[in-house]
C-alpha cells in the first residue's frame, strides 16, 4: 500500500516535471505532408467565395447572401483561430463555431484532397491579400 | 510524443496494485499524502532551476488568481532584483476552481475549495486590492478604480474571464467563479431545480439540488420520467469538460440511491460533437450510451422561465440549398428555431467573455480575449504587454492545466526581453488536460494540445477510465496547484 501511494506522488511528479522539460517546445501540427500549397488551394477553392485578393464575394446567392466575406482585414491571429476553429469543428469541446457552413465547406474542401495547414493558410492570406500591413 | 521512459517501473507498480487494493484502505492512506506530494514537487523543480537573471523592469500583473499568482511567483525565482505589482480585488482569488466540480458532485466541502490571496502573495511581490478599470498601454500604466494610477514597464494581463449568466433571458449577473459578488446570480440560481457549478456558492448549492432531485424522484410515481438538463454554451469556457463531469456526477448519484430509472438525463450543447480530439469523442460517447444518457446536439440555451420550469433553446441546423459545381457538394443555409422544454432539473453552463474591462480597452480585441501570439504569449500589437490563462486568444487552452505549461514560458519570454534579447525562447503547444470526471472513482485523462491529438503523459490508453486518475483528481491536483503552482514550483 505504502508502495502505491509512492507510486502516485511519482506519477504526480513525473507529470510535472513533463510538464517542466517540454513547456518550451512548439507542437507543431503533425507533420502531414499536403498535396497543393496554399496559392493552390486558395485559388482553386477559396477564391470562389473569399475572392482573387481575398476581398469577398458581395455577390448573392440564390438565398440572398453573399458568397464569402473578405478575409483582408483580418489580424494573423484572427485567421489563425478562425481557420483552427474550421479545422477542428470547434475550439472547445462541446461549444461548436460561429462558422458552421464554412466547416461544411471545409469537409468538401478535404474530401477534393485540398486540404491544408491552418497556420501556414492563414500566413499565406495574411501576406498575400491583407490590406492594413 | 513519449516523455515517459524515466519511471516506467513505479508506474507498472502503481497500475498493478491499483486493482488489488481496498479502495477504503487507499483513500485512508491518501489523506496524508498532500503534504508529501507538495515536498516531492519542490525536490523535482529543484533541480531544473535555472540561475536567476539580473534584469532590471517594473513588471505589473493584472489579475491575481491562478495565472497571475502563479506567475508572480516564478518571476521572484528568476529574477534577483524583482519589482512586482500584483493587482486583484477579490480576497479569495487563489480559490481552487477546479474542485468545484467535486463540491457540486457531494465529493468535498465547499470549505475544501477555499484559498485566500494574501496568504499566497510571494514575499516581496506588492498586492493592490482593487480592480483595474483603464489599460492605456500608449502610456505604459493601468488605472484601478480607486484611481490609483499605476506605471508599468512589463504589463501581464491575468485578468481570467466573467460568468455572463445575464446573456440567458430569465437570468442576471455577470460575475467571476471565486467571488461572493454573486447575488444577481443566485436571485435565480442555486434553488428551485436551476443549478450551476461554474461559481462557488454555485457548486454547492448544485449538491443541495442534485440531493432535492434524488428525493424527488424517490417520491415520484408514473410513467413519465422526471428530466435533468445539462448545457453546454455557445462561447469558448474554461474546462470544457465540467458540463459533463457534472453529468456523470449526477448520473452516479442517482445510481447509488437507486433512483437513475425515474430520471432522463440530458446533455444540450451548442456544438455537434463531444470533444475536438476524434479518439477523445468517441470514448465519450460510449460512456454516454453505457450509461443511458440521451444528447441532442446544436442546442444553445437562450432563456429560462424558472416560475413555469421551462427552458428555451435555439436549435440550428444547416439546409441544403444549391448544388455548388465547383466544391462538388451543396451549398448549406443556416437555419434556427426556438425549442421549449420542460425541466425538473437543469444545470446551467453560462456563456464565458473577458472582462469588459479588458474587451473595451486598447489591448482588447473585437471578440474581447487578449489577442496574443499564441505560442509566445506577447500581444499581437504591444510588445511590451503579454497575457495568459482563461483571457488570451488562444485556441483550446482555458484550464489550469494550460496555465501550468504557459506560466513558465511567459515568464521565459518576459526575462528574455527584459535583457535585450531580440528572440523570444519559449513557445506553447496547446497543451490542455481535462481529467473528465466519469464516475464517482474513475476518471479519463484527457490531455491533448494544437496538434489535435491525445497527447499522454503516460504509458497508458488515454481513452479509458480509470480509478488511479481519480486519486490524482481528487488528491494530488489541488495540492500540485496550490502548493506547487502558486509558489512557482510545479
Ligand atoms: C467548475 C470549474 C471546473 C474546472 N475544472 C478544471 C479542471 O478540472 N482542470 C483544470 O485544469 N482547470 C479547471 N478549471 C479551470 C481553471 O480553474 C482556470 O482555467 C484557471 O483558474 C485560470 O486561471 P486564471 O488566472 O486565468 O483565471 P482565474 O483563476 O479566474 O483568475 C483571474 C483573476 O483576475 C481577477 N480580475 C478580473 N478582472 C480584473 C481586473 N479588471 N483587475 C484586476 N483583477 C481582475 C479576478 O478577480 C480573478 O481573481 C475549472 C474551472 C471551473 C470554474
Ligand atoms: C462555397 C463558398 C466558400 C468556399 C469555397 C470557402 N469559403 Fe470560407 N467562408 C464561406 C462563408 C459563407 C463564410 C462565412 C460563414 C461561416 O463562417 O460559416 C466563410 C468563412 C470563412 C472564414 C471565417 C471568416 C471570419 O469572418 O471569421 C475563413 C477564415 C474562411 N472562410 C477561410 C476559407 C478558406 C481558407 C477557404 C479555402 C480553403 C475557404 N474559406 C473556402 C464560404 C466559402
Amino acid at each position: 500500500m505504502i508502495k502505491l501511494s509512492i507510486s502516485l506522488l511519482a506519477a504526480t511528479a513525473l507529470l510535472m516535471f513533463n510538464a517542466c522539460s517540454d513547456s518550451s517546445q512548439t507542437k507543431k501540427e503533425e507533420a502531414t505532408t499536403y498535396k497543393y500549397n496554399n496559392a493552390q488551394v486558395y485559388e482553386n477553392m477559396c477564391v470562389n467565395c473569399h475572392g482573387k485578393q481575398g476581398e469577398g464575394v458581395a455577390e448573392l446567392d440564390k438565398n440572398g447572401k453573399p458568397k464569402g466575406p473578405a478575409l483582408n482585414k483580418q489580424e494573423i491571429y484572427e485567421l489563425k483561430l478562425a481557420i483552427t476553429d474550421i479545422k477542428n469543428g470547434g475550439l472547445n469541446q462541446s461549444s461548436g463555431t460561429d462558422h458552421e457552413i464554412m466547416e461544411h465547406n471545409y469537409k468538401a474542401i478535404k474530401k477534393k484532397g485540398m486540404d491544408y495547414d491552418t497556420d501556414s493558410m492563414a500566413e499565406y492570406i495574411y501576406n498575400t491579400f491583407n490590406i492594413n500591413k | 510524443m513519449t516523455h515517459y521512459n524515466a519511471n516506467d517501473e513505479l508506474l507498472e507498480t502503481l497500475i498493478e496494485h491499483q486493482n488489488e487494493m481496498s479502495r477504503r484502505d487507499a483513500l485512508k492512506f491518501m489523506a496524508i499524502s498532500p503534504v508529501a506530494a507538495a515536498t516531492l514537487i519542490g525536490t523535482t523543480t529543484a533541480a531544473t532551476e535555472a540561475i536567476a537573471s539580473d534584469a532590471k523592469g517594473k513588471i505589473v500583473i493584472v489579475g491575481g488568481g491562478l495565472a497571475g499568482m502563479s506567475t508572480a511567483a516564478l518571476f521572484t525565482r528568476k529574477l534577483s532584483n524583482p519589482d512586482i505589482t500584483v493587482i486583484e480585488p477579490d480576497p479569495k482569488s487563489v480559490s481552487y476552481q477546479p474542485g468545484q466540480t467535486l463540491v457540486g458532485g457531494g465529493v468535498w466541502d465547499a470549505a475544501d475549495i477555499v484559498y485566500n490571496r494574501d496568504d499566497f502573495v510571494p514575499s516581496g511581490v506588492t498586492l493592490i486590492k482593487d480592480k483595474v478599470v483603464t489599460f492605456d498601454p500608449e502610456n505604459n500604466k493601468v488605472v484601478t478604480a480607486g484611481g490609483l494610477e499605476v506605471a508599468y514597464d512589463y504589463l501581464i494581463v491575468a485578468t481570467g474571464l466573467v460568468l455572463d449568466y445575464a446573456a440567458i433571458k430569465g437570468l442576471d449577473g455577470v460575475i467571476t467563479s471565486s467571488s461572493d459578488d454573486n447575488q444577481a446570480v443566485k436571485a435565480k440560481v442555486g434553488k428551485n431545480g436551476v443549478y450551476s457549478i461554474y461559481f462557488a456558492d454555485g457548486a454547492a448549492d448544485t449538491w443541495k439540488g442534485i440531493q432535492e432531485l434524488i428525493a424527488q424522484a424517490k417520491a415520484h410515481k408514473g410513467p413519465e420520467k422526471l428530466q435533468a438538463l445539462f448545457t453546454h454554451p455557445s462561447t469558448a469556457i474554461k474546462c470544457g469538460g465540467a458540463p459533463k463531469k457534472i453529468m456523470y456526477l449526477a448520473h452516479a448519484r442517482l445510481e447509488e440511491a437507486g433512483v437513475r430509472d425515474k430520471v432522463e438525463l440530458t446533455f444540450l450543447p451548442n456544438g455537434n460533437n463531444m470533444f475536438g480530439v476524434k479518439e477523445y469523442h468517441d470514448a465519450i460517447l460510449e460512456q454516454f450510451k453505457t450509461r443511458g444518457f440521451k444528447w441532442l446536439y446544436k442546442h444553445n440555451l437562450i432563456g429560462i422561465d424558472t416560475d413555469t420550469k421551462v427552458a428555451t433553446f435555439m436549435k440550428h441546423w444547416l439546409e441544403k440549398g444549391e448544388w455548388d459545381p465547383i466544391l462538388e457538394e451543396y451549398e448549406m443555409n443556416l437555419r434556427s428555431e426556438n425549442v421549449d422544454m420542460k425541466y425538473d432539473f437543469i444545470h446551467i453552463t453560462p456563456p464565458m467573455k473577458a472582462p469588459s474591462e479588458v474587451a473595451n480597452s486598447p489591448v482588447g480585441s473585437g471578440k474581447g480575449w487578449l489577442p496574443v501570439v499564441k505560442e509566445t504569449l506577447q500581444h499581437v500589437k504591444y510588445k511590451n504587454v503579454f497575457g495568459l490563462g482563461d483571457i488570451v486568444a488562444v485556441p483550446m487552452g482555458k484550464t489550469g492545466g494550460s496555465v501550468r505549461k504557459q506560466y513558465k514560458v511567459l515568464v521565459d519570454n518576459v526575462v528574455a526581453a527584459m535583457e535585450g534579447k531580440k528572440e523570444l525562447p519559449a513557445a506553447y503547444g496547446g497543451y490542455t488536460v481535462c481529467p473528465l470526471i466519469t464516475g464517482l472513482g474513475t476518471v479519463m485523462l484527457a490531455e491533448f494540445d494544437w496538434s489535435n491529438k491525445p497527447t499522454p503523459s503516460f504509458p497508458l490508453d488515454p481513452t479509458q477510465e480509470r480509478w488511479i486518475w481519480w486519486m490524482l483528481k481528487t488528491k494530488a491536483l489541488k495540492p500540485m496547484t496550490v502548493y506547487g503552482m502558486l509558489s512557482g514550483r510545479a
